[in-house]
């Protein structure tokens, strides 16, 4: 399409207006973020005067007696995170490497596409089967919940750990079998190491998705605020206690349930940072071999 | 040539099988395991839903997508409201993010390039993916359902934020893909910076944008947390975002997955398999645009 | 270019349409001159009225609208559970149009009610289940101190020898007891602790309300079906259920000793024969708990819907007047389907008289 050059002013002045616009949009991402602090902080802060910083260390919560102690939300957050790493990691970890490294590749596509469709899968989902078909064999705990969030949180390591392996220098690979290794030998001699940086990083990523799941985990966990060791005991998380607590909280209480947001946000705020900082560097390593 | 296997071994081809190769061949098993153990809770999933929610949704089949949701207690299709309710509360909410998110992209990659505000934003958005789905509820019951009330609008807007980030990325990602030497003709014939980006540019990248906004809509239609707070509830039809609850597929499976009943559970299933069947779909087709687009270069 | 231009403007006319269509269906404007009495019994235009609150009520009021929205089809009526708690709550903050209650509010909640005097309604009397989730236990008797001990958790397992001494020749094993409660906040907690307060002879410590500082180790469900739903699920489980869910739910429950010491099981007569004794006061607030008779199942409650005296917009207030004698009226007959218990007689016409007093 030949146009004449149009010279009158409108034309810049749509591509400065264009130019606006995308800049708004961009600052858009950092004006909404700037907003959920302020304003949830803001709300939070009834709570924290009534409670001081013992609402971070307090476990007592009862609505009975308008005491709000986050501690057991925390720990419940924490724990069922950490069951769900350390059942998600190993299998994770060694889907990736058969995928990257085992797999002839008429296999590996449809085992990439079996690993996309369970991130497709809504945790919604997850959860009604976690509940009706889960819970009656296992009963209600830390451990079930760190089950179903393990299930969520493998298709994120899975992919991030492909993509981590597969920028091993190929003549890494060959060096080790020039002198003699097995495959798994090659594997341990040439991936891991230098993957390991980057699976740290996945595996961190995956934490912080489980810390901030909230339907599954506000289905099976139990519902109680008790900080125990025994992943067989029953317990609470904090996006849990939010979403069945919310409806019909007072004042006092809803104040106390934003707080916990609040805290919930910063966890996986820092733990996704420290993560992607982990991944950024390990990916930076490799591009230069 | 294939050697046979004597001969093979003769000229020490085959490695003899020691405790290394039996180590080599246990870590292959234990590997293919892993594989195994992932397929199996998506297997038993799947199963699950099929089974259950087919036999509700199948058997009833347009009753259950159009009927208004029966009491609790009694049995019997009906999820249309919940169906509607997630098409129209996703749909606007792709609708606000994604030409937001385009836009944002395309100033990252326009315009900012490496500036120190370009790399604030690239970093704030891939903060702003980690960000709780419950979170983000909370946020805009504070900012607007506390103003304006229960309605479909809110959760849009929840969705949309969740979306926000995820469609810049992608689209940054894609923009990138698109050879500067495009840019550059437009420039030498005099075309201005917009009119390049909305003429040349953004038609190279559309299937990967189109593609990877999918991806984005797929997962906002499966979120339940950020419509708890802000969406209400109801079991009538709704048609409108602005008044009154409204009710949607995710926000339903929740409320049946804590209900004692099986006319309840029974619907639940069923809702799971809608959805699931149009997260799916989104995504095959999201797939589709990539392979085609792959495949025409 | 062009076609950018043509995806703006069609979203937009998506957004306004939406928008345009919303105002239709939305609340009805104030016709004029209708402040004073005169009420016009069939509104015109449709109306909608929400609700929220007890989930023992939930049942029959879901019923309850789906049949008169049929006979009714300019009324649109939601009812959002959540909690006896919740619909109190919300009813202050006028939110909903009424609330389901099982309790009052409690006198410091009532400087929070935004809109002014409110009207108590009585619907239906109904008992609480002790369901539980045990081999080899059908037909339990509990007497209430068991009840009070098991529920604070001083009886861990159930082959306790007070549950023992209850049911000679049931085979009880020695399991550990998992007890179920309430995580909103709810009347169903709050009768069913009150009775424990009184009925248990002082066996009870953890007080009584809509929610209470239950012992560690316990697990909580959203609504009467939430906790119903834990039981049926949970091996070993014990919870308070009403007896229209935990029937839906298939539940096993006890029969408890009332009064007369009897063991009695909780059905839709002996909440009945509960309500047959109750003293109403002037505001139709009353408790059926630890009743009398040799016939009374001593768990029963009740459920009001709650509603403000003055309504704002004439137009809902009408509608609200009608659905409510419908309630109280015709509805009635459904409640023995549902394993709930009638009003009493004297206890309905009270009930129909105080409609008047809704302006």
């Amino acid at each position: 399409m030949t146009t004449k050059p149009d010279l009158s002013g409108n034309r810049q002045l749509g591509d400065k207006a264009f130019g606006g616009l995308a800049i708004g949009a961009a600052a858009l991402v950092l004006l909404i973020l700037a907003l959920i602090a302020i304003t949830m902080t803001n709300r939070a802060r009834p709570v924290l005067g009534h409670m001081g910083l013992d609402f971070f260390t307090s476990s007592k919560w009862s609505e009975h007696d308008n005491i709000f102690g986050a501690l057991p939300f925390i720990w419940g957050t924490v724990y069922t995170a950490a069951i769900a790493v350390v059942l998600a990691v190993p299998v994770s970890i060694g889907v990736a490497l058969f995928i990257t490294q085992i797999a002839p590749p008429w296999l590996k596509r449809p085992l990439v596409y079996l690993i996309d469709l369970l991130a497709v899968v809504p945790s919604v989902v997850f959860g009604l089967w976690g509940v009706l078909m889960l819970a009656p064999h296992l009963n209600r705990s830390f451990l079930t919940a760190g089950i179903i969030l393990a299930i969520m949180i493998v298709p994120i390591i899975t992919s991030l750990a492909r993509e981590v392996i597969e920028t091993t220098a190929q003549s890494d690979k060959e060096a080790a079998y020039a002198l003699g290794a097995t495959r798994w030998e090659m594997i341990n001699a040439a991936v891991i190491p230098h993957a390991k940086g980057g699976l740290v990083g996945a595996v961190m990523l995956g934490l912080g998705r489980a810390m901030g799941e909230t339907i599954a985990a506000a289905l099976v966990i139990g519902s109680s605020a008790q900080i125990a060791l025994n992943p067989l005991k029953s317990g609470d998380s904090m996006p849990a206690v939010i979403a069945n607590q919310w409806g019909e909280a007072s004042d006092l209480q809803k104040s106390a349930l934003i707080g916990l947001a609040v805290t919930l946000f910063a966890m996986t705020i820092i733990v996704n940072l420290v993560a992607s900082r982990i991944v950024q560097r390990s990916m930076q390593k490799t591009r230069g071999a | 040539m294939v050697m046979p296997q004597e001969l093979a071994r003769a000229l020490e081809l085959r490695p003899r099988r020691t405790w290394r190769t039996t180590k080599n061949t246990i870590m292959t098993g234990l590997l293919g395991g892993a594989v195994v153990v992932v397929a199996i809770p998506l297997v038993l999933v799947m199963i699950s839903v099929f089974a259950k929610g087919g036999a509700i949704l199948f058997a009833h089949f347009p009753k259950f997508l159009t009927a208004d949701i029966p009491p609790t207690r009694v049995a019997g299709p009906g999820m249309g409201p919940a169906i509607i309710g997630t098409l129209m509360i996703t749909g606007m909410a792709t609708v606000i993010a994604v030409p937001l998110g385009v836009m944002g992209a395309i100033y990252l990659h326009e315009y900012g390039g490496q500036s120190k505000f370009a790399q604030l934003v690239r970093f704030m958005a891939m903060v702003m993916t980690g960000v709780p789905s419950i979170v983000m509820g909370l946020f805009i019951y504070i900012v607007w359902t506390l103003n304006f009330k229960l309605q479909g609008f809110g959760g849009a807007l929840a969705l949309a934020c969740l979306m926000l980030p995820i469609v810049i990325s992608a689209s940054e990602q894609m923009l990138k893909l698109v050879p500067n030497g495009l840019r550059e003709a437009s420039y030498a014939l005099g075309a201005t910076k917009a009119r390049t980006i909305l003429t040349i540019v953004l038609p190279a990248a559309s299937s990967g944008i189109v593609s990877g906004s999918l991806l984005a809509v797929a997962r906002a239609a499966g979120e339940t947390a950020p419509l708890l707070f802000t969406i209400g509830a109801t079991r009538v039809l709704n048609t409108s975002l602005f008044h009154g609850d409204d009710t949607a597929l995710s926000a339903r499976i929740f409320e049946n997955a804590k209900e004692a009943v099986a006319s309840a559970q029974e619907r639940g299933w069923g809702a799971a398999l809608a959805l699931v069947l149009l997260t799916f779909t989104l995504t095959v087709i999201a797939r589709v645009i990539t392979a085609l687009a792959t495949r025409r270069k | 270019m062009k076609t950018w231009i043509a995806i703006l403007a069609s979203s937009t006319a998506l957004f306004a349409v939406s928008c345009k269509k919303g105002e239709d269906k939305g609340t009805p404007k104030m016709t004029e001159g209708s402040d004073k009495g005169a009420m016009k019994p069939e509104p015109s235009g449709p109306v909608s009225l929400s609700a929220s609150g007890s989930t023992f009520q939930k049942a029959f009021e879901e019923i309850a609208m789906d049949s008169f929205m049929k006979s009714h089809p300019d009324i649109k009526l939601t009812y959002g559970g959540g909690g006896s708690g919740k619909g109190r709550q919300d009813l202050a903050d006028m939110v909903v149009d009424f609330a389901g209650s099982d309790s009052k509010y409690k006198d410091e909640d009532k400087a929070k009610i935004k809109g002014g005097d409110v009207l108590y309604f009585p619907i239906l009397l109904g008992g609480i289940t002790v369901s539980y989730n045990v081999q080899g236990a059908d037909n339990l008797n509990l007497s209430p101190d068991t009840v009070a001990k098991i529920f604070q958790g001083d009886i861990k397992k159930w082959n306790d020898p007070a549950i023992v001494a209850d049911n000679k020749g049931a085979k009880l094993p020695a399991e550990a007891i998992v007890v179920v409660h309430r995580a909103d906040g709810s009347g169903t907690t709050d009768n069913f602790t009150k009775y424990l307060d009184t009925a248990s002879g002082g066996a009870w410590k953890l007080e009584s309300g809509s929610t209470v500082d239950w012992p560690k180790d316990t697990q909580a469900g959203q609504g009467n079906g939430g906790v119903a739903q834990i039981v049926s699920s949970t091996k070993g489980a014990i919870g308070y259920v009403d007896l229209s869910d935990a029937k839906a739910a298939k539940l096993h429950y006890a029969n408890i000793k009332n009064k007369n010491g009897k063991f009695v099981e909780p059905t839709a007569d002996s909440a009945s024969a509960a309500g047959d004794g109750i003293d109403v006061k002037d505001d139709l607030t009353f408790s059926a708990l630890d009743a009398k008779g040799d016939a009374a199942y001593p768990i029963t409650y009740q459920s009001w819907v709650i509603v403000y005296a003055k309504q704002a917009d004439p137009k809902k207030g009408a509608a609200l007047k009608q659905y409510l004698s419908y309630l109280i009226g015709d509805a009635q007959k459904e409640l023995p389907g549902l394993d709930f218990a009638p009003l009493p007689k004297s206890l309905q016409d009270k009930a129909v008289a105080q409609l008047a007093k809704i302006q």
